[in-house]
């Protein structure tokens, strides 16, 4: 791919992804973005081109920075930090989607219309559907 | 835990960098693991105590 894993590091603060370390890095991030901001900006292209330009852009950056996270130079110590940050942060995302559900359930009850956003309890169907899956397959994975 | 990581570094006159590249974790990884904040891996207590040519015996005291 594009991008060298050695260049960049798991994103600690602020959000997921990856950040730069190294001024490569910092390289990698201006020759993506940059020409495409520069080229959307142009105003003698069509809006089929803009769309498919930005449909090719966006795909092959974000398979190269998928790539980069899933060959991220982290040893077991970094790695167990990071599973302990994630757990951490899913159980703060978990809170808040059932307080806005519980929120919703109560305005509904007090409305007598159903007003809840299922986009919030579809969330939480695919939190369980992949945590049941992750512990059925790490269940039996030499690990 | 206590390690005698150290000790046995110093001996083998190897910085907490060398170590850290040997056995494949970051130099904080050792340096977490030489002031007992950090308890290894089987596999990694292994490796370290190989490269240091000692047993885990003799590199980890469990208090």
């Amino acid at each position: 791919m594009i991008g060298n894993p050695k260049w960049f590091e798991r994103r600690k603060y602020g959000g997921w992804g990856i950040t730069p370390k190294t001024w490569q890095g910092w390289v990698y991030i201006g020759i993506m973005v940059i020409p495409f901001a520069i080229f959307q900006s142009l105003p003698f292209w069509d809006n089929l081109t803009r769309l498919i330009i930005y449909g090719i852009w966006m795909l092959v950056l974000i398979i190269d920075i998928l790539s980069i996270m899933k060959n991220l130079d982290k040893d077991e110590r970094e790695e167990k930090i990071e599973a302990l940050a994630e757990r951490n942060s899913t159980w703060a995302m978990i809170a808040v989607l059932l307080a806005g559900i519980l929120y919703q359930t109560y305005l509904s009850a007090f409305s007598q219309t159903v007003k809840i956003d299922w986009f919030l309890v579809a969330t939480l169907a695919a939190g369980t559907i992949v945590k049941s899956l992750s512990n059925f397959i790490l269940e039996k994975k030499d690990l | 835990m206590q390690t005698k990581i150290k000790e046995y570094r110093a001996k083998y006159e190897l910085t907490q960098e060398e170590l850290a590249q040997k056995v494949g974790v970051r130099r904080e990884t050792i340096v977490f693991l030489e002031k007992g904040k950090y308890n290894p891996s089987l596999k990694l207590a292994y490796q370290i105590a190989k490269i240091l040519k000692t047993s885990i015996e003799k590199l980890f005291i469990l208090e």
